[in-house]
């Protein structure tokens, strides 16, 4: 299997703009061990996907040899700046865009300088790849893609990274319960929005830590609805997919609030 | 300094598409041009704003999301590029706009005395997003005029589309008195689609209009059927209605800018003029005015004589 390592991880900025705030940090210590466990298995590539890129009509893929520049969040500009300088494997991004025919998914690279690369994937670059040096193929989240669908996406840029002979880190990112907090909060003491919501986050990642697969599939959609669930989820069906649906247990190195909603930093075994 | 007053307000919609035909200097994509109907649309558009001389443009735009709250741009002058995540291929736009930081302000301090939450967005690195630049160009391409831009905050998706419209229509009468207040002579600007079903595949050139047509037969039938009542100045009804055309036609007015402008002119029992109406990629699209100086409804007051 090409896959060295894989991960789920949450797509705020929070995290990352504002690590001194306690229950924000514990993320961010998390996001930091998942980082040097990713340097640690030396992937050529990480196949990245985000909830954040919204798509609608084809799926996209970011073809653009190298993105610099500095993002400003839409809701949490308050907090700061994120620089970026992502470099993309434009080889395996083009051989995405020409294969997704093959599952019936229209697909299109973005070569465009200015291009607003979504919060979540500057976020997950930077925590993950902090000085750039791991090319990424990252793809859109197409709003009308389901669960089956993304799965079937992050399978193909597997298989295709494996017949490009390279080693693959694979990163689904994206919240787990949906619901933020919809007033000022003293962000010292943040927590997720509700109770139910909290015991859907521990119940799910409890179960990826069992690496009960079919059990994931059972109840993703419950969750997805209940708790709602970052996009039903589908960041977590692109890391399954990338794995041809089987890991063998993970490691949870952080779970909390992001002004109401779940945010988890998971480690996966395969 | 006499009060202020809202002089008119426009549905103005925001395909980036409109922009692309017209190739203006500011957009790097080049085209053969498309979606003429629209654009001559929102040439009549131009010509009203211009005779109405306003000081100030407000725009809601369904395209910077926020959660916690209601947004204003806050920055004196904001510059950069645009480029829209959907069409990048059509819409990279270099913008340098003027904010009135003074209303905006004020527009915030009226919504929190409402009871809503809401906040300054005062980062100067910010990038506006392609709604309100898209809409500003469409009915303005001078930029001469200063603005002020209100994100849409999404309680209309997250809780439901009644709660949600009720807290656009507290956002609008707080806009309102906040114009009042200032003393500036404003227009507003709603920029929404209306039925939003889209085709899943853009034609080879884009602005091939052999290719354009509405999405959905239902979805064309209810911008009929709205554009009529406001035509007619039925206002009420088509705000009674407004759920139902959201739900059946998937329309962009959800989102609110349409129920904050309408709130902001007192939901004037007015007829709408059409300026034109057109589909792009499938979704129906309206200019219409309400002129609320033509209607005699405010006095026209030039702003030289209002010493503001
Ligand atoms: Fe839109």
């Amino acid at each position: 299997m090409p896959v060295v390592a894989a991960f789920l991880v949450p797509g705020s900025p929070l995290p990352r703009l504002k690590p001194d705030n306690i229950p924000w940090g514990r993320i961010a210590a998390g996001y930091q061990r998942a980082g040097r466990a990713m340097a640690a298995a030396h992937p050529d590539v990480i196949l990245m996907y985000s909830t954040q890129w919204l798509a609608v009509l084809d799926e996209l893929w970011l073809t653009r040899p190298r993105l610099t520049g500095l993002h400003v969040d839409d809701n949490w500009y308050d907090y700061g700046d994120l620089p970026f300088d992502i470099h993309v494997d434009t080889e395996l991004a083009h051989a995405c865009v020409a294969a997704t025919r093959r599952i019936g998914v229209n697909s299109r690279g973005v070569n465009f300088d200015g291009f607003p690369v979504d919060t979540g994937c500057i976020v997950a670059n930077g925590f993950l790849n902090p000085d750039g040096s791991i090319p990424v193929v990252m793809a859109a989240n197409n709003v009308y893609h389901s669960a089956e669908t993304t799965e079937q996406l992050g399978r193909l840029a597997a298989q295709l990274a494996d017949e490009q002979g390279k080693r693959v880190a694979v990163v689904g990112v994206g919240g787990l319960s949906g619901s933020i907090l919809r007033e000022e909060i003293d962000i010292r003491s943040d927590r997720i929005a509700s109770h139910d919501d909290d015991r859907w986050n521990r119940q799910i990642l409890d179960a990826i830590e069992r690496a009960d697969v079919n059990g994931l599939r059972k109840e993703v959609p419950e969750f997805a609805k209940t708790a709602r669930a970052d996009f039903g989820f589908k960041h977590f069906h692109w890391i399954l997919g990338a794995l041809q649906g089987k890991f063998y247990g993970a490691r949870t190195h952080a779970y909390g609030p992001v002004y109401g909603s779940g945010a988890a930093v998971v480690e996966f075994t395969i | 300094m006499a009060q202020g007053q809202i002089l008119a307000g426009y549905l103005a919609p925001h395909p980036p598409h409109l922009v692309y035909g017209e190739n203006p200097p500011q957009n790097e994509a080049r085209s053969e041009g498309g979606w003429e109907q629209l654009r001559w649309a929102y040439e009549r558009a131009r010509k009203t704003l211009d005779e109405l001389k306003p000081d100030v443009l407000l725009v809601h735009s369904p395209h910077w999301i926020t959660q916690l709250g209601h947004h204003m741009l806050g920055v004196r002058n904001l510059r950069g590029k645009s480029v829209d995540p959907i069409f990048p291929n059509l819409f990279r736009y270099n913008f340098d706009l003027t904010v009135d930081v003074e209303l905006a302000e004020a527009c915030c301090q009226e919504a929190r005395d409402a009871g809503l939450v809401a906040k300054m967005m005062r980062n100067p690195n910010f990038r506006v997003d392609y709604g309100t630049i898209t809409t500003l160009h469409l009915i303005r391409p001078q930029w001469d005029i200063p603005i002020v831009g209100f994100s849409a905050n999404n309680t209309p998706y997250y809780l439901n589309t009644k709660e949600g419209l009720h807290e656009m229509d507290v956002l609008g009468k707080a806009t309102r008195r906040a114009i009042e207040r200032t003393g500036r002579r404003a227009v507003m600007l709603a920029s929404n689609t209306f039925s939003h079903w889209h085709f899943h595949e853009e034609p080879a050139i884009p602005e091939d209009m052999s290719q354009e047509h509405p999405a959905r037969y239902e979805g064309y039938k209810w911008d009929m059927r709205m554009i009529e009542l406001l035509r007619k100045g039925h206002t009420r009804e088509a705000f009674r209605l407004l759920p139902q055309f959201i739900d059946e036609a998937f329309a962009e007015v959800k989102s609110g800018a349409f129920t904050w402008m309408f709130a902001a002119m007192g939901y004037p029992e007015i007829p709408g003029e059409l300026h034109g109406y057109g589909t792009v990629i499938g979704t129906g699209n309206a200019v219409m005015e309400w002129n609320l100086v033509k209607a005699g409804l405010v006095a026209d007051a030039p702003r030289a004589a209002m010493g503001a």
